[in-house]
């Protein structure tokens, strides 16, 4: 059996010959290029990792798939982010009313559908961190410099996500704003990667791969008759974890596979009223005003109204059949019963252009009031609900009114509403 | 070994974005320090990579040295596989099965028996891994010689040229299976 690749090993420069015109340097002391040989020891040492799956047709591969999960998580993942602080000037639309369940279902699907294609992946290239000599030349050192953060940063993402969807929170730092800084990290280190490795990639992928092997001098190696995983038996291996992870998960966004729904940190049947909570009523400190009988609902605008709950119950019936759809990925449909937001906005003469901001009984907290651009404020689905599924709202689901709108991020639809307020 | 100069311009154009992306996202986190804590985001995006590089993969590494003593050619792939499904499922539902996170007063947060959940799913794949064992070895029993599946030959082959050092130091390392005939030893299964 073959054991590793000469080419990795052996004394001339490897891949980077070809990069970035590489500085191949004088500059660069003797003894870090030609390191002194007793050092070459434990995982040092040439052939110490002989699996056959460590090949760079593989790594190669595996690559292509974990580039564009990452790179559909880096952007459903922009999406979620500009539509909670849209820049200004930008109107997120409505519809279709399906459009951030999708988006952020496929977010938290694709990320941990990540979890076996970044470990096996991390398998293949592992010798290369043992790579001798450690520096070949400036460019060399820069490249595996920039592995540092795509590595830290994909693992980071991973972890904190998955612990974050389960709502465990062992971290002191802020998931969403730290998840997204970390994002961009290592989306950067991933291109300067690309660029680093598209010649070995073109020279290992493709049915002309052929022609275009003098690109690198890291070539795959014919596989060794083994009786271990083959390296197809990998990428099968793979393909079957990534599959079983999203069949067992994907139900607590997707219709159809709720049934599947074994490991996911939701099921969209499950709680008050058959519709999970994110926020209940005790953690917002909402038990007592909230149940005020007094409660009144204040529309401010050109011609400011006050109605009580009967009266907003009793204010052009509406029903709207619309998915609550959070950022942690998961959604559920629902029947939602209350008065349209536009029929309140009209009455009190707000313009169409106006955007509107509903406020909250909590006292405190960054998601106690919402702003409604005119997209979901005109829309003919939005309602200030007083009802759900043919009953009263629950006190977790936002008792006395709540807002709900087509293609919104949950945080935003804001519960235990006691205040519209044109701005 | 000359890439095309078209080539080269775009990797170096690609090279200079990442760079400009990973030089932004690293100011937001040390700017917006409040949310993002530095220290705390620091000792996680470094414990990630040493909790990988010097504990997973030399368990892994080790995991599969054993296999390679106590399963039998055939059906080895089969079961590194099957290990590879288990462990990567086990790991992207972790907080759910081990009870961590969700709030007392919330019981829509992580509501399933997620313990058995996770023994339903993983009996489902060695169900799978053990119908496969079974075809395979119905395969070699048929065969007189066994041909099909490869490596049940006492010893695979000579060993070629860069042969690893007898004196190999099996210290800390994860290679450490690289004694000889152990040598397709350390096939992934993580």
């Amino acid at each position: 059996m073959s054991m590793g690749y000469p080419e990795e090993n052996g004394r001339e420069a490897g891949e980077n010959r070809s990069t970035l015109r590489t500085l191949r340097l004088p500059e660069l002391p003797r003894l870090l290029r030609e390191p002194p040989q007793f050092l070459r020891r434990g995982p040092l040492r040439e052939g110490a990792f002989p699996s056959k799956l460590h090949d760079p047709r593989v790594a190669s591969l595996l690559g292509i798939w974990l580039g564009v999960a990452f790179g559909v998580c880096f952007l459903t993942g922009l999406v979620s982010h500009f539509m909670q602080h849209p820049p200004s000037g930008l109107d997120w639309p409505s519809r279709p009313v399906w459009l951030y369940r999708v988006t952020q279902g496929l977010h938290v699907a694709t990320g941990l559908a990540s979890v076996p294609l970044l470990l096996a992946k991390l398998w293949t290239v592992y010798p290369r961190l043992w790579e001798w000599p450690p520096i070949r030349s400036v460019t060399h050192a820069l490249e595996r410099l920039t592995i540092v953060p795509l590595i830290a940063g994909a693992l980071f993402q991973l972890a904190t996500g998955i612990a974050n969807i389960a709502q465990w929170y062992r971290f002191r730092f802020f998931f969403t704003v730290t998840h997204y800084w970390v994002a961009w990290i290592t989306i950067g280190a991933l291109l300067v990667h690309i660029a680093a490795k598209l010649a070995v990639v073109r020279a290992n992928v493709g049915a002309s791969r052929g022609d275009r092997a003098h690109l690198t001098d890291r070539h795959s190696t014919p596989e060794p008759a083994g009786e271990g995983l083959s390296r197809r038996g990998l990428g099968l291996a793979v393909g079957a974890a990534a599959g079983v992870i999203t069949l067992t998960t994907a139900g607590q966004f997707a219709p159809g596979l709720a049934r599947l729904d074994l490991l996911a940190p939701r099921r969209p049947d499950i709680g008050p009223q058959r519709l999970p909570v994110n926020r209940t009523a005790a953690a917002a400190r909402v038990l007592t005003v909230a149940r005020d009988p007094g409660y009144q609902l204040e529309v401010v605008g050109p011609r400011p109204f006050t109605l009580s709950l009967a009266e907003l119950r009793a204010f052009g019936p509406h029903t709207s059949r619309l998915p609550i759809t959070c950022v942690e990925g998961w959604s559920a449909d629902a029947t939602w019963h209350g008065a349209r937001l536009r029929d309140l906005l009209d009455a009190a003469d707000i313009p169409h252009g106006a955007t509107v901001r509903v406020e909250s009984l909590e006292t405190r907290g960054g998601y106690r009031a919402s702003e409604v651009a005119p997209p979901h404020a005109r829309d003919p689905l939005t309602l200030l609900a007083t009802g759900l599924n043919g009953a009263d709202l629950d006190l977790d689901h936002g008792y006395p009114a709540r807002l709900i709108a087509p293609n919104r991020p949950g945080v935003l639809q804001t519960k235990w509403v006691h205040r519209v307020v044109m701005l | 070994m000359k890439a095309t100069p078209a080539v080269t311009v775009v990797r170096g154009l690609l090279a200079a974005a990442g760079l400009a992306v990973l030089g932004y996202g690293l100011h937001g986190l040390l700017t917006m320090t409040r949310a993002t804590h530095p220290p705390q985001a620091a000792r996680w995006l470094i414990g990630g990579i040493l909790i990988h590089d010097l504990v997973a993969f030399p368990v892994t590494a080790a995991l599969g040295l054993l296999l390679t003593r106590y399963v039998r050619a055939p059906y080895r792939a089969v079961v590194q596989g099957a290990l590879l499904v288990s462990a990567t499922v086990a790991l992207a539902s972790l907080p759910l099965w081990r009870g961590y996170g969700g709030s007392p007063d919330n019981p829509t947060v992580n509501p399933l028996p997620y313990g058995r959940n996770l023994a339903i799913v993983l009996g489902a794949v060695w169900a799978a891994a053990a119908a496969v064992i079974a075809v395979r070895a119905r395969a070699s029993r048929r065969s007189p010689v066994p041909a099909p599946v490869p490596g049940s030959a006492p010893v695979p082959e000579p060993t070629p040229v860069p042969a690893p050092r007898p004196h190999a130091g099996t210290g800390p390392d994860p290679g450490s299976g690289a004694d000889p005939d152990a040598d397709h030893a350390l096939d992934p299964d993580h």
